[in-house]
């Protein structure tokens, strides 16, 4: 089956003040398959909004090949078949949620007011329709983003950081939300630099740094390469000192034996070992890599590959202008 | 076009609603309504001294709202980001330009026939003894104000592709004023043989690409019985017909522009 986004060799360049120019996304190859859900990942700066703008031809590359739903970026025919919500959205303040969702189904020919309403109801505004937007609260505004991002049954949704800014209750609705349009059979491209949202619901993601991808693949794959712990009482040094190896650490006091190994070994054998020697099994912990530790790995080693300082780069306090004034200035 | 009158229909609904235009019109309207009582007009019992003034008033009051309407239309769009959404539906790049533009006109429309009822209200309640027929007849001045102010809007729309609004204020303004004046002053350039050719073809070109806004100026023949036009709707057609030619050689130019935007 075709693919729902693709991009060969993407590059974008502003110039500078300087009079150079800098490269805000730099060959960048995506692939995004169509009924899963991506995550596009990255610190502030690094590019993702400018990558989906130009991925719906509010922009356009410098050079390259971006391809949507087969078709190029910015075509009207694509267009009718995906949605968009931006980053930190506005809408025209003086209209109400239903107003709004009946502007936009205008723009595809929509004129189904029961269809707006419906829709209203899945994000649960049912009540709150004939308030006007400037009422909302952000997650109510976020919720009307969604809402009006499924007016023309999308096969393809963008969405841009869309629990940033919400508390964790809301965060929680709109990531259910995005479930579901999977299970509709949907693309869900999300940008996010928050990762507890995406960590759960993608299927693949995208890392990327400085406008270029560090990482990409199946989140399961990248994330193997766990630990696991294994905890047993009773345990002599003699069975400490046949445990240990060069790949696993083993603690022990008061006959208490931890033991942390690569979960690609095997946990049976030594677990085994330890019961043949007498001791009890207390626990076998899992302690999985998170994707929180797998993006700090790929954007640190990034950052220090350019000789970069590492507080810089985790982004949390990085604003896109500061790094772009660094950027301007080297 | 369902597209482009979508946009126009929400264009009109924000901009009545804005205060800074909402503030200028009730300025206008205020002018209007006292205009009667100012002792300066009143003094002399002359009906073509406050048809004059309030005319003034009209077309002053019009020329400042179509500017700052327009020239925030479409940066405000961007800078709200709520032109994105609307770009990622099917929305081509020039339907949004034009359902500004429309949508812009129309409320301008609003707020002056607001004011050419006030013109007329006052005028029947305390227009120093005119008869329904020249109030009426004062009211084709507001008509024409408005073609020249759908004119000037498309000059801004057109500016407001690419430079910042508060410079757009100050450029579409420029282009107004010169548009009104130029003309005889042209003449007397391009007629008196002391001027050097570089100057002769400067304002030959001003006055080739400006708009001439003076041109539509039909105060006089509204207020003074004796200066009327020969063939009014004859003339009114023609005036409209060069602002159609011109307002559609501004957005297409808009268009172009707009349409390699980055926004
Ligand atoms: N119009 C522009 N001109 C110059 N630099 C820009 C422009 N737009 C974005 N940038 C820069 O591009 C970088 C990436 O921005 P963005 O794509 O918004 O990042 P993200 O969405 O990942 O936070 C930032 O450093 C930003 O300052
Ligand atoms: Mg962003």
């Amino acid at each position: 089956m075709s693919l729902a986004i693709e991009t060969i060799n993407l590059q974008k360049t502003y110039k500078s003040r300087g009079g150079g120019s800098i490269g805000v996304v730099n060959n960048l190859d995506l692939q995004v398959e169509r009924g899963e859900i991506f995550g596009f990942l990255g610190p502030n700066g690094a590019g993702k909004t400018t990558t989906i703008k130009i991925l719906l031809g509010i922009i356009y590359p410098t050079s390259g090949v971006a391809k949507v739903l087969d078709k190029d970026a910015g075509d009207l025919e694509a267009h009718k078949k995906l949605s968009y919500l931006p980053e930190k959205p506005y809408y025209y303040e003086h209209m109400t949620g239903l107003e709004i969702m009946r502007f936009y189904a205008s723009l595809f020919g929509i004129k189904d007011r029961a269809h707006c309403e419906s829709l209203l109801e899945r994000v649960n505004l049912t009540n709150d329709m004939n308030r006007p937007i400037s009422q909302y609260s952000k997650g109510m505004q976020q919720r009307v983003g969604l809402a009006q991002s499924l007016l023309n049954d999308p096969e393809l949704l963008f969405l841009d950081e869309p629990t940033g800014g919400l508390d964790p209750i809301a965060h929680i609705e709109i990531r259910d939300l995005i479930l579901k349009f999977r299970e509709e059979g949907r693309t869900v491209f999300i940008s996010s630099h928050e990762l507890s949202d995406v960590e759960r619901i993608c299927d693949r993601v995208a890392i990327i740094n400085k406008g270029e991808i560090v990482a990409q693949g199946r989140l399961d794959d990248l994330l193997a390469g766990g630990r696991i712990e294994v905890t047993a009482d009773n345990a002599s040094e003699e069975i400490a000192a046949k445990l240990r190896t060069d790949d696993r650490t083993v603690s022990l006091g008061h006959g208490r034996l931890i033991l942390e190994m690569s979960d690609s070994e095997d946990t049976g054998a030594v677990i085994d070992a330890l019961r043949s020697g007498g001791s009890e099994i207390v626990s076998v912990i899992p302690r999985k890599k998170r994707l929180e530790d797998l993006f700090i790995e790929s954007v640190a080693s990034d950052n220090q590959l350019k000789g970069r300082k590492m507080s810089k780069m985790t982004g949390e306090s990085t604003e896109p202008e500061a790094t772009n004034e660094e950027e301007a200035g080297s | 076009m369902n597209v482009i009158l979508s946009i126009a229909k929400t264009t009109v609904g924000e901009a009545i609603r804005r205060r800074v235009l909402l503030i200028i019109l009730l300025i206008g309207v205020l002018f209007l309504a006292v205009a009667p009582g100012l002792s300066v007009l009143s003094l002399r019992q002359d009906f073509s001294v406050l048809a004059s003034f309030t005319l003034g008033v009209i077309k002053l009051t019009s020329a400042i709202i179509a500017i700052v309407l327009t020239v925030y239309l479409i940066p405000n769009e961007i800078e709200r980001r709520t032109i994105y959404t609307i770009l990622s539906k099917p929305v081509l790049r020039w339907q949004f330009v034009i359902g500004k533009y429309l949508g812009a006109v129309a409320a301008l429309g609003l707020m002056m026939a607001l004011m050419t009822v006030t013109l007329v209200a006052v005028f029947a309640i305390m227009g120093k003894g005119a008869s329904m027929d020249v109030i009426l007849n004062l009211t084709r001045a507001p008509v024409m104000f408005f073609i020249q102010m759908s004119l000037l809007a498309a000059v801004a729309v057109f500016f407001s592709t690419f430079v910042p609004p508060i410079t757009n204020f100050f450029l579409s303004g420029g282009v107004f004023m010169i548009g009104t004046i130029f003309s005889p002053v042209f003449d007397s350039i391009s007629s008196n043989e002391k001027t050097s050719g570089l100057v002769k073809m400067g304002a030959g070109i001003i006055h080739a690409i400006v708009p001439n806004f003076g041109m539509f100026n039909i105060e006089n023949s509204v207020i003074n019985q004796g200066q009327q036009i020969q063939n009014p709707t004859f003339f009114m057609l023609k005036m409209l017909l060069y602002a159609l030619l011109y307002i559609c050689a501004c957005l297409f130019l808009g268009v172009i522009v707009f349409d390699r935007k980055e926004v």
